[in-house]
């Protein structure tokens, strides 16, 4: 590989740009295929089977040739709802499993670069940070304060934007209430039953490293689920 | 649904290679049977046998260590190998799961 074809990876993978690396397994050529892109060289009667590779998300040598095509996707984006003790361990867990990390929180003296450094820390009300967070079906939520005030409006936000995993801390009394409310501000049961209420596998710890295992456990396995 | 679980080898190469050191990657490019890493997975070795990463659960990161230091010596750009179940050399470092795997080998240069 060229020392430029692997600067370009890098870039494209800090800017979450998606791409394939398209590789002549014959003489070690390799490309940057993005899409939209025509490929050049040898590679170029390649063309189709390389977006289709891109298309289905797949790695693998293209049958009967010499080509081999690996395909980088943007990771998953999981929005958590308060910059509390358990959320220091969420972000670490999320940094080894390449889960991209957002922290929404209003309360200043929780959202503090020195609790959560390296990390963009949005620190406004749930309604006002998703206008500047980018959510689809593919994002996760984390609802970690408990404070109706602060939760509710994030997890109305995930149910009408249909995030695949929707989670909430707290008792089940605590999660009982929580689901009255969404009903009366008028979410289905269907739609309320989305929500993994109380977060996480049962793993039986209570402290704050423990919870977040068993929360990032279940955001996982629900990940392969979809 | 999947996550790229991209654990950041590439870039960690990119950083080898701006203090001066020689790199080659080896890539996980075919699996057959029960094989422990996925096609895709990586490790980077450097001239003095430095690893990180892996495409395997251990049991032929030893030999593909070795094969890239070969490259390096003999300056070669690309080299494919494949471990066997009935290849002498996964026997010799172990191919314990059962699985084949072909690894490719290139340089960064």
């Amino acid at each position: 590989m060229n020392i430029k074809t692997l600067e370009q990876i890098i870039k494209n993978k800090s800017s979450k740009v998606e791409f394939a690396i398209v590789t002549n397994l014959k003489n070690g050529e390799s490309q940057v295929y993005e899409p939209g892109q025509k490929l050049s060289g040898d590679f170029d009667k390649f063309q189709k089977e390389v977006e289709n590779f891109f298309k289905s998300k797949k790695n693998g040598i293209i049958e009967n040739s010499d080509i081999f095509v690996e395909t980088y996707i943007r990771p998953i984006k999981v929005i958590i709802i308060g910059a509390v003790h358990i959320a220091q361990y969420l972000v670490d867990f999320a940094k080894s499993l390449n889960f991209e990390i957002s922290i929404i929180d209003p309360r200043g003296y929780f959202a503090t670069s020195q609790r959560f450094p390296d990390l963009k820390i949005v620190n406004k009300w749930p309604v006002e940070a998703f206008k500047e967070i980018e959510t689809n079906e593919n994002t996760a939520l984390i609802a970690l304060t408990h404070d109706p005030k602060i939760d509710d409006p994030a997890l109305q936000h995930a149910l009408n934007k249909k995030f695949y995993y929707i989670g909430a801390l707290g008792s089940k009394k605590t999660h009982e209430n929580r689901c009255q409310r969404l009903k009366e501000s008028g979410f289905t049961s269907e739609q309320i039953n989305l929500i993994h209420g109380p977060i996480g596998i049962k793993l039986g710890g209570k402290s704050a490293p423990e919870i977040a295992l068993s929360i990032i456990a279940q955001l996982v396995s629900e990940t392969y689920k979809k | 649904m999947r996550n790229s679980f991209d654990e950041k080898i590439l870039d960690e190469a990119l950083d080898w290679i701006k203090t001066n050191q020689k790199v080659v990657l080896a890539t996980v490019i075919q699996t057959w049977g029960s094989s422990p890493r996925q096609v895709g997975s990586r490790m980077i070795v450097n001239e003095n046998g430095d690893f990180s990463g892996s495409v395997s659960g251990g049991c032929v990161e030893t030999a593909v260590v070795r094969e890239c230091i070969d490259l390096i010596k003999e300056n070669k750009a690309c080299k494919k190998i494949e471990f066997k179940v009935s290849n002498e050399s996964a026997w010799e470092v172990g191919l314990a799961c059962g699985g084949e795997i072909a690894v490719y080998l290139e340089q960064v240069n």
